[in-house]
This record gives C-alpha cells, structure tokens and sequence, in this order.
C-alpha cells in the first residue's frame, strides 16, 4: 500500500462571492498517476495553485509528505519537491532552452553573490553538474543538446510544452503538477506526451497530477480520475468508472447526452 | 551575413567617421579611422575574399575620412567664427599614415571576427580593445585631443550605466531616481575625505577604503529603500524610486543646521510651553552642527594616494586635477572591473534568478525563485555601483554640492541602458560612450561647425537682431535633451533591443 504523498481536506477558495472551489478532499498515493477533469471553469487550475502556493486556500488544509504546506510561498513549495507546468505556457522568453532548465535548479544550487563573482571551485563544480543535468532531462524529455541554446520563445509550440515539463523535473521533483500538457497538440504529440509522462512515473519514479481535456490521454494514463464541476468534486474512481457515471456525463455535455465514444 | 562590399556595419562606420572628421578634424582623425576600420571589419567576412574587401574598404574608408578632413582643414577651418584646430604641416605624411592605418586595422579586425573559435574571437576583440584603451589616453595627451575630462565623465556615468542594467535590464525593474545613490556615495566619499567634519577627518581616511565604504553605504540605502517597496507592483516602485531621487539631494542640502532634542523632553517641553527643558543631543553649540554644509557644498575633497614606498617601491603620487591620465586608469579600471563582475554574475545562480523573474515572475516564483529576495538582491547591487560612481566623482572633482544630482543625471543613465541593449553588458557601455560623447564632445563641435557656416552664408547680412536670433533658434546644444528623446523615441521604433542586444548566454555544454 503506497503512502499519501499530498492530502488536501475540506480545502475551499472565495474570491469575494464567487466559490471557485467548494470543500474539495483530495489524496494521491506515492507512485500514481492521478488525473483531474471537469468543464472549463470547474476549478482544476484554482486547486492546482493552491497546492502550489499561488493562492492561499479561504478554508481546508493540504499536506505533503506529512508537512502542512497550506498557503505557502510557491518558491518554498517548489523547494518541498512539488513542481509545475502552466495551462498557458510560462517559459523565459528571452532565455535559451539550457538556461530555463537551469532555473527550475535554482533552489538546489547554493551559488551565492559573491561566488559568482569568485568562482570557488565549489561553484564551478555546482554549475557543471547543474548543465549537465539539465542537458540529461531535456534529452529525457527528447529536445536534445540542439535546441539547447535556442531562445524559447523561438522553439516550436510542441517543444514548449516539453521544455516546461523538462524545467519542472530538473530539480527531481516528488510530485509533478501538468495543466493541460497536451492542449492545442495533435493525436501524434499527444501520444508521444503520454508517453513521456509514463516514462516520468516509472523511470523517475515521480507521482503525477495532471489536468487535462482530452479524455483518451486521461483515461488511458491515469489510475484514479477525480471530477470536478463548479467547484466541487463530483466523482472520483478508476478512469471507466467515471467514464460511465451519468454525474459526469452531464456535467460535461448536458441533461440527457450520452458520452461520446472514448 | 551580406556579401556586397559595403555592409551596413561598414557603411554606418564610415558615414559616422566621415561627418565627423568633417566636424573635427584634427589630431581626431586616426581614432575616427581606427572606429570605421573596426566597424568594417566587424562586418566583414573572414575569408580571403573578406579580408580583401576589407582591406579595400578600410582604404575607401580611411579615403573618405581623410577627405572629410581636409575639407575641414580647408573650408572650414577658414569659416569666421569657428573655433577650429588644422593639421599641420606634416598634413600630407599623416593622411598618407592614416589611409594605410584604416587599411590594415579593417582586414585584421575582421580575421579575428571570423575566426570559428568562439573564444579566440571574443578575448581577441577584447584584447584589442584593451589595447586602444591603453594607447588612447597617451596618444590624447600627446596630440592635445582635449577629449580626456569627456572621456572619465562618459566612464563614471558607464559605471552606473552597468550598475542600473542589473535592475532595469536583467531584473526589469524601473528605477526613476537612481541618482539618489550617487548622491549617497558621493557625500559619504565627501565627509570622509574633506574637512568638513573635523573629528572624520582627523583621522585621515584612505581612498580606497572610502570608495568601499561608500558602495557600501549606497548598497544599504538601496536594502533600506527597497525592502518595503519591492513587495509591491513595480509601478510604485518607479514612483518611490522617482521621490526618493528628489529627496534623497534635499536631506544633504538641508543637513547644513542639525540640531535634534532628546525626543521625551522635547515632547514635554513643547506641552509646558517651556523650551529649557528640553534636552539638546546633537548640534548643542552656538551653531548647529553642519553636516553637509547645504548649497555651499563639501570641499576640497582628498584624492587618491598610491603610495608604494612602504613595500620597497619608489612610488608616492596624488591624484591631481588637469592630470588626466591616473583618472582615466583609475575609472577604466572600476568599468573593466564592474563589467567583468557583472558578466560572471549574469552566468550565475543569482543572474538567473534576476532574468527569470523578468521575463516570468509567477513561473520563476514557482520554480523556486524567491521574488523579493532576489529583486531586493539586484536594486542593492545596483545602488552598489553608483554608490562606486559617485565616490569616484567626489574625489575627482574635489567637491559635491546638491545641485550635481539633479533628475536629468537618473534619466541620462536609464536612456544609455536603454539604448545601448538592455541587460547586454557591451550594449550598455556603448550606450554609455555615445550618449556622453555626443553630449559633451561632439553637439559642441557640430554647432561650431554650423553655427560658422550659418553665420558665414545666411545670416552674412542679415540685420543683427535677426541674426542673434536665429543663431540662438539654431543652437543644437540647446536641444540637447530633446535630441536625446527623439533618440530614445527612434530607437524605440526602430531597433527597441538597442544598439548591441542582449544574446543568448551559452554556457560550457561539453562534457
């Protein structure tokens, strides 16, 4: 039986009067593949960045690896091991590849101001080992050493979604956080997606959360699924159980629509 | 790369070098051919056709400075009114010297550009420029240039060119009142280093050390100012940083009668009406204590010593005024210096933090960035250089007053940034020479120029109200600040990334 790795309970959040998420309870077990569906609106970025510290939850708590990380800074959440990627891509524009990854290493480097002018050779030793650690993962990824020192806003939309899951495992993250890693991707790319976020669960041994539309990619990785609808879990079990609750059928389509073929 | 014979680097450096031996002329004349032939060789290809063509356009090049400047020995030399210096006799051995100068200069500028090795080609660019700088300031002294004074101020304001890059280019911060730490350095190397505060002076402090005390102290005004404001949106912080650049040369300015109560009594005092119960701390005396001695300034500042007889050497000099050549070393050697600290830092785990929160505040945030920390890091890293700066500035005019840090000195150094390629370290020096130089080198000679030839065709006859104010309506110096904003507004339009923009920061990627 795998341990909880991440646990939030009863964990609420208000902006004024809307309810954007409404006493959602909510654990993942070390190893799996969790995924979170729901309509557009539904919540699943809100409580993603709850979890990440971007917003601090009106009620609830959540703890990783035992530790209440309520409300904390996204930069000391990041530094507990849990990492992200953004619906819309957030990559440093005007820097290269290599140096996107390099700074999702930054809480594991210890390079001070000063150093950086001295260049100790306990500096210079870091900095090696961090290029070629981000080397190795943007290899894992399958961008490669090419595209290294290529500026990321001029790297092709499918490369930059790797290039952000790439930064976000660079610093061995426990738990990896996707929005919608496959959006505005085609069935071939979608497929390789999966593929790399398989490899991530088995060969990096990292547990995943991932938010997505697409319900082939979903159901087809995922071992438990949890639905979210205006703010509120509304079903939660193995992918075709939740493929077939008449719940999330009509959450997604309407009153009375059968489910499209998957 | 092009490959007609003129590339836009080589024909933009002849251009420029030609208008302005046309202006200058002169001893000026082999630096402007050494500029073009550089410019033309960093356009230039590195193979045998390419260094050919360079050669050959070197030669055009040094040609077409050459003619611009015997135009200018001929024509306008002899123009009323215009203050200009001829070549002398050796005229023809020189522009001879000179067009074989250009000539070589081009194709062997563009054999190092060229070469595959990207090592090779920065230290040897480097290394030639470190060359011309050490050449130059001998060749100035030797030919009466007069260029020197121009040269340190374009320097200094260089230095905190390069320290306000690190919040406005690499952290994307804007900073509006930058001058409040010159100021800072300035009148803490100022009260260290003058007799205005007796007892400070006793004790006879070093340059050297006060140049760190100052970056220092700038440096903690910088966590002072910074720490409540940067947690904010950075539009406030450009409105906080605009009033702080205001207030901080008012503080000095009124510093001239400290007289401060012990708070309690004074309270009390002012409640009973009574004023002899208050206890005076500070400034007790028939006069109050003058700290900063207001409007009047503080002078004469100390310069700098070396003084190497202790360790066995000969050598035992003080910095003067009207001897440029330590100035000039002493300055380039802060900028190498500061450039050099700079570039490693920007390589680093703290430069990374810096551009990231640039370009991404909430992903860098949530790739394990702290923001405050790191922006607060950069505005004191910045304050830090200016704080250098307005050391230097102390010391080397012998005397600071309030009215030396005004707005303008905080816009200035934004628009070198700016212009010169934000977050690029060579941009940023470019920016930094050429908004200084035209300031004070070249606006000057243009309008002698064309304030004479106005003078000797149009205004020849025209009556003398007339003439006086059309002469004053054709002033380019008093334009100056608006030609620096037409400037900015061009480049904004035109080539946004700046003169020489920030590239892609490659690391060693070989195992």
């Amino acid at each position: 039986m795998a341990e909880t790795l991440l646990a939030a309970t009863g964990v609420t959040k208000r902006f004024g009067g809307l309810v954007a998420v409404n006493n959602v309870g909510f654990h993942i077990e070390q190893g799996m593949v969790a995924g979170l569906i729901g309509p557009n609106g539904a919540g699943k970025t809100t409580f993603f960045n709850m979890i990440t510290g971007v917003y601090k939850p009106t009620e609830g708590s959540i703890s990783f690896a035992g530790e209440n990380i309520t409300g904390m800074r996204p930069d000391l959440v990041q530094a507990r091991g849990i990492s992200r990627t953004f619906q819309n891509i957030r990559l440093f524009a005007q820097l290269s590849a290599l140096e996107n990854v390099l700074v999702g290493l930054h809480s594991r480097l210890h390079g001070t101001v000063i150093e950086a002018f001295m260049r100790p050779p306990r500096v210079i030793h870091e900095e090696r080992q961090a290029v070629d650690k981000s080397l190795q993962i943007l290899d894992f990824v399958g961008l490669g050493r090419k595209v290294a020192d290529t500026a990321a806003s001029n790297l092709p939309y499918g490369y930059q979604r790797r290039l952000e899951i790439a930064r976000a495992l660079v610093s061995d993250p426990k738990l990896l956080l996707l929005d919608e890693p496959t959006a505005g991707m085609n069935p071939q790319e979608k497929s390789d997606l999966t593929r790399l976020v398989d490899q991530v669960r088995h060969e990096l041994g990292v547990t995943v959360l991932l938010i997505e539309h697409d319900m082939r990619v979903v159901m087809g990785i995922s071992d438990r699924v949890t639905v979210l609808d205006h703010g509120e879990k509304i079903a939660e079990g193995l992918p075709n159980e939740v493929q077939n609750n008449p719940q999330v059928i009509e959450a997604y389509l309407g009153q009375g629509a059968a489910a499209e073929g998957a | 790369m092009k490959s007609k014979l003129f590339s836009n680097l080589a024909l933009l450096g002849i251009i420029l070098a030609a208008v302005l031996a046309l202006v200058m002329g002169g001893w000026s004349l082999p630096v402007l051919v050494v500029l073009a032939a550089t410019l033309v060789g960093l356009g230039a290809r590195n193979n045998n056709q390419g260094l050919g063509r360079a050669a050959l356009v070197g030669a055009i090049g040094a040609l077409v400075v050459v003619i611009g400047a015997v135009i200018h020995n001929t024509l306008i030399v002899s123009l009323p009114d215009v203050d200009a210096i001829p070549v002398e006799s050796t005229t023809v051995v020189v522009y001879a010297g000179v067009i074989v100068l250009g000539a070589l200069v081009a194709p062997l500028v563009a054999f190092f550009n060229g070469h595959p090795n990207d090592r090779v080609r920065r230290y040897s660019l480097l290394g030639f420029i470190a060359i011309c700088a050490v050449i130059f300031p001998f060749y100035e002294q030797g030919t009466q240039l007069l260029w020197a004074s121009a040269i340190i101020v374009a320097l200094f304001y260089t230095l905190q060119a390069l320290g306000l890059n690190i919040v406005a280019g690499y952290s994307g911060m804007l900073d509006l009142g930058y001058v409040a730490f010159f100021a800072i350095g300035g009148y803490t190397a100022g009260l260290l280093l003058s007799p205005q505060l007796p007892e400070v002076y006793a004790l006879r402090w070093s340059f050297w050390i006060v140049i760190f005390i100052a970056a220092a102290l700038a440096a903690l005004f910088g966590l002072l100012l910074g720490a409540p404001v940067i947690p904010l949106r950075g539009d406030y912080l450009a409105i906080v940083t605009l009033g702080f650049g205001e207030i901080v040369p008012i503080v000095f300015k009124n510093l001239e009668a400290v007289k401060i109560y012990e708070p309690i009594s004074e309270m009390i005092a002012y409640i009973t009406g009574n004023p002899a119960i208050a206890r005076c701390l500070i400034g007790c005396g028939e006069k109050a204590l003058n700290i900063t001695n207001g409007t009047q300034g503080v002078n004469p500042i100390d310069r700098p010593i070396i003084n190497l007889t202790g360790i066995g050497i000969p050598v035992n000099y003080t910095f003067q005024t009207g001897e440029y050549i330590p100035w000039y070393f002493l300055i380039l050697i802060f900028v190498a210096i500061a450039a050099f600290f700079i570039h490693r830092l920007r390589q680093s785990r703290t430069g990374r933090a810096f551009v990231s929160q640039r370009d991404n505040e909430l992903a860098a945030n949530a790739m394990g960035v702290p923001l405050v920390r790191t922006k607060l890091t950069a505005f004191m890293l910045g304050a830090m250089f200016s704080g250098f700066a307005g050391a230097f500035y102390a010391s080397y005019v012998s005397f600071i007053s309030p009215d030396a840090f005004d707005f303008s000195i905080s816009v200035i150094v934004l628009v070198m940034v700016i212009l010169g390629g934000q977050a690029s370290i060579p941009g940023v020096i470019l920016g930094g020479f050429v908004v200084k130089l035209v300031d004070l080198l070249i606006l000057d000679k243009v309008q002698l120029v064309f304030g004479g030839l106005l003078k000797a065709t149009i205004l020849k006859n025209a009556p003398d109200g007339l003439a006086l104010f059309l002469s004053s309506l054709f002033d380019i110096t008093q334009y100056k600040l608006l030609l620096f904003g037409l400037a900015l507004v061009t480049m904004m339009l035109v080539r946004p990334q700046g003169l020489i923009p920030a590239g892609i920061v490659k690391y060693d990627t070989k195992s």
